[in-house]
């Protein structure tokens, strides 16, 4: 009985500690926010649902999740990354311009490899310099976009078809090939975070940095970690994005560094580090990057987008903080 | 430039630590002792000298009052464009709505320059700044956004509203008001110049002395030195902050209306170069990332070096990616000079 | 032989004996403060060694050092035969040192059970909820600690038990050398209890631990011998048995204490400076308090019982309520720190590092900062007259500076607290409100401060000064409130005001105090907190 017992209230104890956490790490706005968007975008285009939108809707989304994972890495730590732009247009460059000349492996062994490099680049100069991460990554984001140019001074080279197949095509019926790839991604990003020590110390530096010191943490390297692997997710979203626009470009990464911080805000994320979810972050990603397409079917000027994108984030943000000073106010005539 | 730099000996400069005079400055006694009080607005304008110098070493023709002028013009709207950035770093927060407040500014002010005269128009986008900057600056005070996210989403919100609320195919006619003050050649001592550079320095005196001499600009400082500081010694922090956001909006509106006048042109997206480069220029010119630290002295002396390496990439044809390299290098050099939180 | 050199990590050296630690001439320097200087201790394989000391004597500052977290600017040291060099808590607890400090190495946003994982931290290993929440109640079951749910989150608990995990954390790792620093301050009494059954546990085993506290009656009960410092030197030491209350603290002390005070100010005024009656906020149920104009109204009571909250409820730092509520006659509603400048209140706040100074700002401008309004020039004696002033005030304070364009961030301890205080030297306070200014700051200065403080009460300033120091509010207080859990506990005054009856009230027996166990020293009653002062 006894036994019986403890087995069942473990797990529910357990998933009771999983809501709690997304709590914690402030997921539940951008989860709500997601839905009740998701449902108004299927009243209003039920046609969302078509093979054909759900693969153009996954190919708008799937980059921008990704960058805004890396920049929510960065951000965990207690940084911020103004170069992640760059590092998207020069890893997209170096993977549709080396295609020319290498088969695809190489050429995404050199894409991902350009992405760490600029991880580590930055990482280094934040942890073990002790330079500031958003002065840091504004001296790189001019040197690595300049070298992003230097690749490859046009729109153009060697993404093919195939590549578009296997990055932004259907895996299977209904189920676009990038949202796969997102997923896969995601997880690992997830068990990372949440399944090792170092995903653990990624947090702990962010909310604690003394306590962590004090604890015996090699506090450095665990920045320079989170840095290196946000170089790395980087690289990921500029491949997929060069894979669905069959094409790089220099500058295609440039929209990519404000969107993917207003990602980060709307996923509630602590821009002093140390909480911040996965889920969150994608799924706010996913609305930031449909808002567009939605008011183009609701039959609005898309550029309202720009306008309500701000909003939503001004709310999402916003409304907790005008909730706690209320609620606050009553309490404190009360006591 | 000695002129430029006299009215900085203002208390605030105390801020930065005394840095040891450099080794070849020794002998002059009076630059130590400029430099001991007023280091940071000092080593950009240096460094502008010694590019120029280098400048006129490749090519001779380089080290003209013309070439000078040319450089300055350039850097003078970016200054004039970072002045705003330079407040909000002082009061450690930053403007990133900088560039849509510049396009906003312009194509409101060209739009009601019709029905309301060129002054009204004016005094209309100015406004129309000084309500975007208290926006950001109430949402960063009362809400407690993070500064950067604040003014992204609102450089966001503003470009939606520029792309909906102006018609860009009746927006071709700068007024003569606009190309008088800035693109129009006057002569100041004998030397023909574009009115932008009187302009520019004029503003700059101006804010200067707002910063170093008014109660206003010297809380600010400590606002962003130490915010716990400023609010247990009674400021009122959430004010002075709003009203920094505000001069900094209003700031980035003048700017759109200088930029419209002397490229006499306008666009949704006019702004975007200064996103970053306002940044670059305020950080250049010395102040903290941090807060607590700047000088629009500085700013100036930061788009004079940003503007100096333009002139040299461009004379010795180096290609625009060349000199965003050399920006970054030049960026990375400051703030591994001075760019770490402990203050000293 | 100095220990932060590089190179190898450990290294073997000659057997010890039975020494399980031998620290020789330790000295730590930070800038032109030494807050040790020339430390020699050791400690035996069983042993329970207690480091004591009054505010910045720099027993919080030895005991960084032997846990590995701090660097001695020179000084050797050897844990169980084996030299340690470069400082590094990963080092130190490889060779089985643990340390549970004051301010507690926890990430408050994790649960327990995450925090109990942390010191094991090998970046790629695998790391589960479940199993960790599994290991961590058996680590608290195992420590008769069942009652602290693992899965709760560091910041939901409360401060006792928060420390009662810090110090899982360390016992989990069966140590060889176990280093409490204050580790006890937030305990309960039945928590200071399971503390010493784990302590007599661990040492049967062999293990050693460096017990830092500043509660007597706690050394007199778990330690083994003692070692006293003061000013960051040896000044003693003590075996079981050996010693009585009095000794020890004036081992400490190391001086005559009434000496060293100026008397407190005449009281020759009738009008009131502050009145408040049952004043409520976060922390303070129901004060009632009246200064009067050149009165010193000391308040007292150990760490964390409202002593913080009351001054800041009384700046309009925190929101407070109260039934009547006035300020030199004028009425007060709600509270801001803006009115309250406006009102004539001055603030001496806790951490003149954060809340007290602008560090890169001029000693000037820090000295000016209430005094800017906006659309003067300068601060409010005008710009043509600001440098008197200045240089007036840092005369009167006797303020150490190369002038007052230096930044603040350059002066020493006691000359930064002169500018924090001498920005309110002003004729136009009525009230100034003091948290603790003479913390961690050297003798000379604590003098020029306390001469200070009463020449402004002498000048008709009321003064609301909470020290940490008994001997202070003894000696310059005029009269002498005690907070107990948030409220007064006592009013002392005239043949009253005594130590005794100070630490008596501070501790919840009001009148004389009883015995050994009660007798918190309570000089020391915020511990490293000073020496934390000290060191940054």
């Amino acid at each position: 009985m006894t036994a019986a017992t403890f087995s069942h209230t473990a797990p529910t104890g357990y998933r009771r500690q999983g809501f709690a956490r997304l709590r914690r790490e402030g997921a539940l706005a951008p989860i709500l926010a997601f839905v009740v968007f998701f449902v108004v975008y299927l009243i209003i285009n039920p046609g969302l649902l078509t093979r054909f939108q759900l693969q153009t809707a996954a190919n708008l989304v799937v980059p921008l999740a990704l960058i805004a994972l890396a920049q929510l890495v960065v951000v965990l730590v207690g940084g911020i990354d103004i170069s992640i732009g760059a590092i998207m247009s020069l890893c997209n460059v170096v993977f549709a311009s080396q295609l020319e000349h290498f088969p695809v492996p190489i050429a995404l062994l050199m894409a991902i490899g350009a992405g760490l490099a600029c991880g580590l680049f930055n990482g280094i100069l934040v942890a073990y310099a002790g330079l500031p991460s958003i002065a840091v990554t504004l001296a790189s984001a001019f040197i690595i976009g300049s070298i992003a140019r230097e690749v490859m001074d046009r729109p153009g080279g060697g993404v093919t078809k195939e590549i578009y197949l296997a990055t932004s095509g259907e895996l299977l019926p209904f189920i676009p090939i990038s949202l796969f790839w997102l997923a896969v991604i995601a997880v690992l990003l997830w068990l990372l975070l949440q399944h090792t020590a170092l995903g653990r110390h990624i947090y702990g530096v962010g909310s604690n940095m003394e306590s962590m010191k004090a604890a015996g943490l090699n506090a450095r390297a665990t920045k320079l970690a989170a840095f290196a692997l946000s170089g790395l997710i980087v690289s990921f979203g500029a491949i997929m994005l060069a894979g669905s626009t069959v094409t790089g470009d220099p500058r295609s990464g440039d929209p990519y560094l404000l969107s993917s911080i207003a990602a980060v805000a709307l996923a509630g994320a602590s821009f002093a580090g140390g909480k911040g979810s996965i889920i969150g972050a994608i799924l706010a990603a996913c609305t930031l990057g449909l808002i567009g397409n939605l008011l183009f079917f609701g039959g609005i000027n898309s550029y309202w987008q720009y306008v309500i994108s701000a909003l939503i984030i001004f709310a999402v943000v916003g409304i907790p903080v005008i909730w706690r000073k209320l609620s606050f106010r009553v309490k404190g005539v009360s006591s | 430039m000695s002129v430029t730099t006299r009215p900085l000996g203002a208390p605030q400069q105390s801020a930065a630590a005394p840095e040891p005079a450099p080794p070849g400055s020794a002998p002059r006694m009076t630059a130590a002792r400029l430099t001991a009080r007023i280091p940071r607005a000092v080593w950009p304008l240096l460094a502008f000298v010694v590019l120029f110098l280098i400048g006129g070493i490749v090519r001779p023709n380089l080290l003209s009052l013309d070439s000078l002028i040319a450089t300055a013009t350039f850097a003078m709207i970016l200054s004039i464009a970072s002045f705003g950035q330079t407040v909000a770093v002082i009061q450690a927060g930053i403007d990133l709505s900088v560039p849509n407040t510049i396009g906003f500014a312009a194509l409101a002010f060209l739009t009601s320059v019709g029905p309301f005269g060129p002054v009204g128009a004016f005094l209309i986008a100015l406004a129309a700044g000084v309500v975007i900057g208290c926006l950001n600056g109430i949402i960063i005070s009362k809400l407690g956004l993070t500064p950067i996210v604040t003014t992204i989403a609102m450089n966001g919100l503003l470009f939606g509203v520029i792309l909906l609320s102006f018609n860009f195919s009746e927006l071709t006619v700068t007024p003569e008001f606009v190309t008088a003050i800035t693109s129009a050649k006057i002569s100041v001592f004998g030397v023909q110049m574009s009115a932008v550079l009187p302009l520019g320095l004029a503003l700059m005196l101006v804010l200067q002395l707002v910063l170093s001499f008014t109660g206003w600009g010297r809380s600010l400082f400590v606002v962003g030195s130490a915010p716990d500081t400023a609010r247990l010694a009674g400021l009122p922090v959430d004010r002075i902050r709003i009203s920094g956001y505000a001069l900094s909006g209003m700031l980035a509106a003048f700017a759109g209306i200088v930029i419209v006048g002397f490229y006499q042109q306008a666009s949704a997206t006019m702004g975007a170069s200064y996103l970053l480069s306002s940044v670059a220029a305020v950080v250049v010119g010395g102040a903290s990332i941090f807060g607590g630290r700047g000088s629009m002295v500085g700013t100036v002396g930061g788009a004079l070096v940003l503007g100096q390496v333009a002139t040299l990439v461009t004379v010795l044809n180096l290609g625009s990616n060349i000199q965003q390299l050399i920006y970054g290098a030049i960026i990375l050099i400051v703030i591994s000079l001075y760019g770490r939180k402990s203050g000293g | 032989m100095t220990i932060h050199q590089e190179g190898a990590t450990a290294s073997a050296v000659a057997p010890q004996g039975d020494q399980l630690l031998i620290a020789s001439e330790l000295v730590k320097n930070y800038g032109a403060v030494q807050a040790v200087a020339g430390v020699s201790i050791s400690c035996r394989r069983g042993e329970v060694l207690a480091l004591v000391g009054e505010n910045g004597a720099g027993k919080s500052t030895v005991a960084k050092i032997l846990a590995g977290a701090v660097s001695p600017t020179s000084g050797s040291l050897s844990v169980d035969g084996v030299e340690l060099r470069a400082a590094s808590v990963r080092d130190s607890r490889r060779i089985g040192v643990a340390c549970a400090f004051q301010e507690l190495a926890l990430v408050p946003e994790w649960t327990v059970a995450e925090n109990l994982e942390l010191p094991d931290g090998r970046a790629l290993h695998g790391f589960s909820q479940k199993k960790s929440v599994l290991a961590a109640r058996q680590t608290l079951a195992a420590l008769d600690l069942g009652q602290i749910d693992a899965t709760a989150t560091v910041g939901s608990l409360s401060l006792a038990d928060r420390q009662l995990v810090e110090i899982a954390r360390a016992l989990a790792s069966k140590p060889k050398l176990l280093i409490l620093d204050e580790a006890s301050s937030a305990l309960t009494p039945p928590g200071v209890q399971w503390l010493f059954a784990r302590i007599r546990e661990l040492t049967a085993t062999g293990a050693s631990v460096i017990y830092v506290s500043h509660r007597l009656g706690e050394i007199a009960e778990i330690a083994d011998r003692g070692t006293v410092l003061r000013d960051g030197r040896v000044a003693g030491e003590f075996t079981r048995g050996s010693w009585t209350d009095d000794e020890l603290i004036s081992l400490m002390a190391g001086r005559e204490a009434s000496r060293f005070f100026p008397d407190p100010p005449a009281q020759t005024r009738t009008e009131k400076a502050l009145e408040v009656s049952n004043l409520r906020a976060q922390g303070i149920n129901g004060v009632s308090l009246s200064v009067g104009a050149g009165e010193i109204l000391g308040v007292g009571g150990l760490q964390g019982h409202g002593q913080a909250e009351l001054l800041r409820a009384l700046f309009g730092a925190a929101p407070a309520s109260a039934d009547s509520w006035s300020v030199a006659g004028r009425r007060v509603r709600r509270l801001t720190p803006v009115a309250a400048v406006g009102l004539g209140i001055g603030y001496v706040p806790e951490d003149r590092k954060t809340e007290g100074l602008a560090l890169e700002l001029g000693v000037g401008e820090n000295l000016l900062a209430p005094w800017f309004r906006a659309w003067q020039l300068g601060g409010r004696p005008r710009l043509r007259s600001e440098r008197g002033w200045i240089s007036g005030v840092l005369t009167a304070l006797s303020v150490r500076t190369r002038g007052p364009l230096e930044p603040a961030g350059s002066l020493s301890g006691g000359n930064q607290q002169k500018l924090v205080f001498g920005r309110w030297m002003d004729r136009s306070r009525s009230v100034i409100l003091l948290h603790d200014p003479t913390r961690g700051i050297d003798v000379r200065a604590k003098q020029e401060l306390y001469r200070a403080i009463v020449d402004l009460a002498e000048q008709g300033v009321g003064v609301v000064w909470f020290s940490t120091e008994v001997e202070e509010l003894v000696h310059v207080c005029n009269r002498v409130v005690v907070l107990y859990q948030g409220a007064i506990a006592d009013e002392l005054v005239g043949e009253r005001l005594t130590a005794d009856a100070v630490v008596g009230a501070a501790v919840g027996v009001t009148g004389r105090t009883a015995g050994h166990a009660d007798t918190a020293v309570a000089a020391d009653s915020t511990g490293a907190t000073a020496e934390q002062g000290a060191r940054a």
